[in-house]
C-alpha cells in the first residue's frame, strides 16, 4: 500500500458508514487512529510497508459505533466524507473525523484482506 | 588639513608646493625632523612588519588546519595594525609639516580648549547570536558548514583581536570570552568592532585544489555549492591599500596561500554605548549568502562596554588645604588637611602618610556634577581667596570653605576643579560611579567543554531496573561536575525540575503518544541576550523526563555558547517512551530506542500527553508551563471516550485522547520556568519521533 510519487494510488476499498454517537456534549466514533505524514511510519504496527504514512485504525472500542459499522483494527483510511486521508497530518485527519457539525462519517478503508479477496476472485475468473 | 590636537589653526596655502609634497606623500626623513613620537611609531611599525612576515612564513609552512587559521588571524591583525600605525604616522607628519610651515601661528596662547582626561575603555563578553534555519539546525541537513571567526577591535591606535572560535550550526551564538582593555581613550572615542570569518571546510582551502579541477568541480556541482567553491577559490578582496589623503608608501599586503579572513560584520561603539551592564548593538553585515564565509547572523551583538576615565581612578590633584569647620565657630579655626581629588570626592586626610596607608580619610567632600564651586571674596586677613564648595545632601545645602596658603595654590586648585568638572561633563555617565573593569586574568586552562555533538553521545545511562535511582545518581554526579567546572553563578536550573518530577516519575506508558501540531513559539533566552522572539522556530511539547532533562541541561551549561535552542520542528515533539514487552514496536535507531530499553518507565509528558493503556494515573510527569501557555486551540475540542474516565483535560493542556481509563492529570502543572527552558533545550537536542494515536 505504498505509493510511487507521481503515480496514482489504487486500492480496493470498502465503504463504511459510521453514525456518531452522542456522549454528553461529544460526538464519538469509537476508534482511534494513528499515523500521518508528520509521524514516524516505521512504528506503525499495522502497515505492511513501513514507509506508509497513511492513517490507520489502531483501536476499536467494542460495541462502539465503529465496531458496529464494520471497521476493523488495522484498516487504512483512504477517505473521510470525501476528504483524502492518504496525505494528511495526524491533526488534519483527526479534525476531519471530529467535525461537530457532522453526525455521520463515510469512510473508505482498505485492508489486506480486501486485496486478497479481489485477487482470489480475479484468479478464479480468467480474463478473456 | 586641520590638526585638532594642536592649538595652531593655520592652514597650508592651497596649491602651494608644500601641499603638493604632502599630497604626494613623499616624506624624506632628512627634510623633516623626527620627533620621538615618530620614532615610537616607526618602531611599532617595524615590529608589526616583522610579526607579519613571521605569520606569512608560518602560514606557508603549516599543514594543520587550525594552525593555518591562527596564523591567518595573526596576519590579519598585523596588517590592520600596520595600516593604523601608518596612518597615524602620516597624521603626525602632516602636523609637523604644518607647524613648520606656518610661521605666524605662534599664538599658542592660553589653552582655552581644555582637553578632557583620558580613560580606560574595556569591552568584554562579546556575544553574537546566529540565526540558523530550522532545517539546518535541527535536522542537521546538509554538510556541516564551519567557519572560523574572530573579532578585531580597534580604538584609536590600539588594535586587539579576540581568540578564534570555530562556528558551525550546532552553535547558537558566537561567544568571545576575552576582555579587551584599551588604556588611552578619549571621551570621543570610536571603538570599531569587526567580525572576520573564514570558511573552514577542508575541501575549500584555497590553493589546495588545482585550478582546473576546481573550475570543473564548481561547474559540475550544484548552483549554490559551486558558487561557494568559486568564492573560496578566489583570493578574496584584497585589503584596502588606500589610506585617505596622500598615501605614504605602504607595503603591499602579501598574498599568501592559505585561509583568508573576510569582513563579515562591523559596528562602531562610542561613549553613548558605555554602560555598566550588557547591551545590544546592531551590526552592519557585509557579504551575503553566496560568500563562503557567510554565517547567518541575527544582526546584533551583545557586549559590556565599560569605561574608567582617569579622573575617576587617579588622583587628579593633591595638596594641602585648610578647611573651615562647618558649624560656624571661630573664623580662625581652619583644619589643615591633605586633600586628594579623585573620582567623585575630595578626600581629606589628616596627614599625607594616611593616603598611602589607606587609612580612612578624615572627611570627604563630594565633588560631582551637582557640586558648585566658587571663589569667594578675599579673606581680609590672609588676602587669599576662599573656595566654597556647595553640595546638596538630601534637601540641604552644605557648604565647605577651603583655602590655601597662597594665591597660586588657590589658583591651581580652582584649575583642578574646573578640569575635573570638564572631565566629568565629557565622560558623562562614566563618572557617576566607577565601573568595574576586570583585567584579563592569566590564562587558565579552559574548561573541558563536551564535544559539541548530539546529546546522545553524552548520555550514559546504565540500564537498571530502578530508573529513578539511576537518574538521581546521574544527576547528582552531573551536579557536582557542573559546580566544579562551570563558573556560572546560578545552580543548574534543571535541578528544581528534577526535584519535583522525581516524585512523579513513576509513569509507565505502553504507547508512545505524542502531541503533534503547532504552537507559537515562546522564546526563552537567557536575560543576557535580548533577542526578539520571532527568531525561534516552532514549539513542540516535551516530556519532562528528569534524566534527559538533566543531561541536556548540563550539557548546555557547560558549553556556554549553546544556551539557546529553539524549538524543534513543529511536529517532532517528545514522546512518552515505552517499552512494553507485550507490544511489538519496531525500534528506531534513535535515542528513544536506547531509552526504551530501560525497562518499562514511561516519561510523562507535559500535561498534554496521555499515557495510553493501563499505566497508573499518576504517571504523568509534570508538564511544562509551556504546555499551559501554548494555545493549542485545535485540540481544545477533544472528544474522549466516555468509558475512559480520563478527564482528558480540555484545559489548556490540550491532551489527545487517551485509550485507557486513567485520569489524565492533564491540568497544567506549574513548573518553574528554568525547568521549562532546560526541557526545551532537551527537546531541541533529542528528536525521537513516535507514532501518535488519537481517539475519535
Amino acid at each position: 500500500m505504498s505509493f510511487v510519487p507521481g503515480q496514482p494510488v489504487t486500492a480496493v476499498v470498502e465503504r463504511i458508514e459510521i453514525q456518531k454517537l452522542r456522549q454528553g456534549e461529544n460526538l464519538i466514533l469509537g476508534f482511534s487512529i494513528g499515523g500521518g505524514i508528520d509521524q514516524d511510519p516505521g512504528q506503525n504496527p499495522f502497515s505492511e510497508d513501513k514507509s506508509d504514512k497513511g492513517i490507520y485504525v489502531t483501536r476499536i472500542s467494542p460495541k462502539g459505533p465503529a465496531d458496529l459499522a464494520g471497521l476493523k483494527i488495522g484498516d487504512k483510511i483512504m477517505q473521510v466524507n470525501g476528504w483524502d486521508m492518504t496525505m494528511v497530518t495526524h491533526d488534519q485527519a483527526h479534525k476531519k473525523l471530529t467535525k461537530k457539525k457532522e453526525d455521520v462519517v463515510r469512510l473508505l478503508v482498505t485492508r489486506k484482506s480486501l486485496e486478497e479477496a479481489v485477487k482470489q476472485s480475479k484468479g478464479s475468473y480468467p480474463k478473456h | 588639513m586641520f590638526c585638532r590636537n594642536q592649538t595652531a589653526r593655520a592652514t597650508v596655502a592651497r596649491g602651494s608646493a608644500l601641499e603638493m609634497e604632502i599630497r604626494r606623500g613623499k616624506f624624506r626623513k632628512s627634510v623633516f625632523l623626527d620627533t620621538s613620537q615618530d620614532s615610537d611609531i616607526q618602531k611599532k611599525i617595524d615590529h608589526e612588519i616583522r610579526m607579519r612576515d613571521g605569520a606569512c612564513k608560518l602560514l606557508a609552512a603549516c599543514s594543520q588546519k587550525d594552525q593555518a587559521l591562527e596564523a591567518a588571524k595573526s596576519l590579519q591583525t598585523c596588517s590592520t595594525r600596520i595600516m593604523a600605525y601608518m596612518s597615524e604616522l602620516q597624521r603626525m607628519k602632516e602636523a609637523q609639516v604644518m607647524q613648520k610651515a606656518t610661521r605666524r601661528s605662534s599664538d599658542a596662547g592660553p589653552m582655552d580648549d581644555r582637553l578632557p582626561c583620558k580613560g580606560k575603555v574595556a569591552i568584554s563578553d562579546l556575544r553574537i547570536p546566529l540565526m540558523w534555519k530550522d532545517t539546518e539546525y535541527f535536522k542537521n541537513k546538509g554538510e556541516l558548514h564551519r567557519c572560523a571567526v574572530f573579532c578585531l577591535l580597534q580604538l584609536g591606535e590600539e588594535i586587539f583581536d579576540t581568540d578564534m572560535v570555530i562556528v558551525d550550526r550546532t552553535l547558537t551564538d558566537i561567544c568571545f570570552d576575552n576582555t579587551i582593555v584599551f588604556s588611552e581613550a578619549s571621551p570621543g572615542f570610536e571603538l570599531r568592532v569587526e567580525l572576520y570569518s573564514c570558511c573552514s571546510e577542508d575541501d575549500y582551502s584555497a590553493g589546495s585544489t588545482p585550478r582546473k579541477l576546481a573550475s570543473k568541480l564548481s561547474s559540475s556541482l550544484g548552483r549554490s555549492a559551486g558558487k561557494k567553491l568559486r568564492a573560496a577559490m578566489e583570493p578574496g578582496p584584497c585589503s584596502p591599500v588606500s589610506n585617505g589623503g596622500g598615501a605614504p608608501l605602504l607595503l603591499p599586503v602579501p598574498s599568501v596561500p592559505g585561509p583568508k579572513y573576510h569582513l563579515l560584520a562591523h559596528t562602531t561603539l562610542s561613549l553613548s554605548h558605555v554602560q555598566d551592564s550588557f547591551r545590544t548593538h546592531d551590526l552592519i553585515i557585509s557579504g551575503n549568502e553566496e560568500c563562503s564565509y557567510w554565517l547567518p547572523l541575527y544582526g546584533s551583538m551583545c557586549s559590556r562596554l565599560a569605561a574608567q576615565p582617569h579622573c575617576m581612578t587617579q588622583q587628579m590633584m593633591s595638596g594641602c588645604l585648610k578647611v573651615k569647620q562647618q558649624c560656624g565657630g571661630d573664623p580662625q579655626s581652619w583644619t589643615k588637611v591633605h586633600a586628594v581629588l579623585k573620582g567623585t570626592s575630595l578626600f581629606c586626610y589628616y596627614r599625607q602618610e594616611d593616603v598611602e596607608a589607606n587609612v580612612e580619610p578624615a572627611f570627604t567632600i563630594g565633588i560631582n556634577k551637582e557640586t558648585r564651586i566658587r571663589a569667594s571674596e578675599k579673606d581680609p586677613l590672609s588676602k587669599v581667596q576662599n573656595i566654597c564648595i556647595s553640595n546638596h545632601y538630601g534637601g540641604e545645602e552644605v557648604t565647605h570653605t577651603v583655602t590655601t596658603d597662597s594665591r597660586e595654590e588657590t589658583h591651581r586648585w580652582m584649575e583642578a576643579f574646573w578640569q575635573h568638572f570638564y572631565d566629568m561633563s565629557q565622560w558623562k555617565q562614566c563618572c557617576d560611579d566607577l565601573m568595574k573593569i576586570e583585567l584579563p586574568s592569566p590564562r587558565k586552562p579552559a574548561p573541558i567543554t563536551p564535544k559539541q555533538g548530539s546529546l546522545y553521545h553524552e548520555m550514559v545511562i546504565e540500564s537498571s531496573d530502578d530508573l529513578s535511582s539511576t537518574v538521581s545518581d546521574i544527576l547528582a554526579r552531573r551536579m557536582q561536575e557542573l559546580e566544579l567546572r562551570s563558573q556560572l553563578g546560578t545552580s543548574p536550573t534543571w535541578m528544581s525540575a528534577f526535584e519535583e518530577s522525581n516524585a512523579r516519575c513513576t509513569g509507565r506508558s505502553r504507547h508512545c503518544t505524542r502531541m503533534s501540531g503547532h504552537s507559537p513559539c515562546t522564546p526563552h533566552r537567557l536575560p543576557r541576550s535580548p533577542v526578539s522572539p520571532h527568531r525561534c522556530p516552532q514549539l513542540g511539547l516535551l516530556s519532562s523526563d528528569a534524566s534527559l532533562t538533566s543531561d541536556s541541561d548540563s550539557h548546555c551549561s557547560t558549553s556556554p555558547c549553546s544556551h539557546h535552542h529553539g524549538w524543534p520542528e513543529p511536529t517532532s515533539s517528545y514522546s512518552l517512551l515505552s517499552s512494553s514487552p507485550s507490544r511489538l514496536r519496531p525500534r528506531t535507531l534513535s535515542l528513544d530506542a536506547k531509552l526504551s530499553t530501560l525497562r518499562g518507565r514511561g516519561y510523562g509528558g507535559g500535561g498534554t500527553f496521555q499515557c495510553s493503556c493501563q499505566p497508573p494515573p499518576s504517571s504523568l510527569l509534570a508538564p511544562l508551563p509551556i504546555s499551559s501557555r501554548s494555545p493549542r486551540s485545535q485540540h481544545s475540542t477533544q472528544t474522549t471516550l466516555s468509558c475512559s474516565s480520563s478527564t482528558s483535560s480540555n484545559s489548556s493542556s490540550n491532551s489527545e485522547g487517551s485509550h485507557s481509563p486513567e485520569s489524565s492529570e492533564g491540568g497544567p502543572f506549574s513548573r518553574p520556568s528554568p525547568a521549562r527552558r532546560s526541557l526545551r533545550n532537551l527537546r531541541a537536542r533529542l528528536d525521537p519521533r513516535n507514532w501518535l494515536q488519537s481517539q475519535v
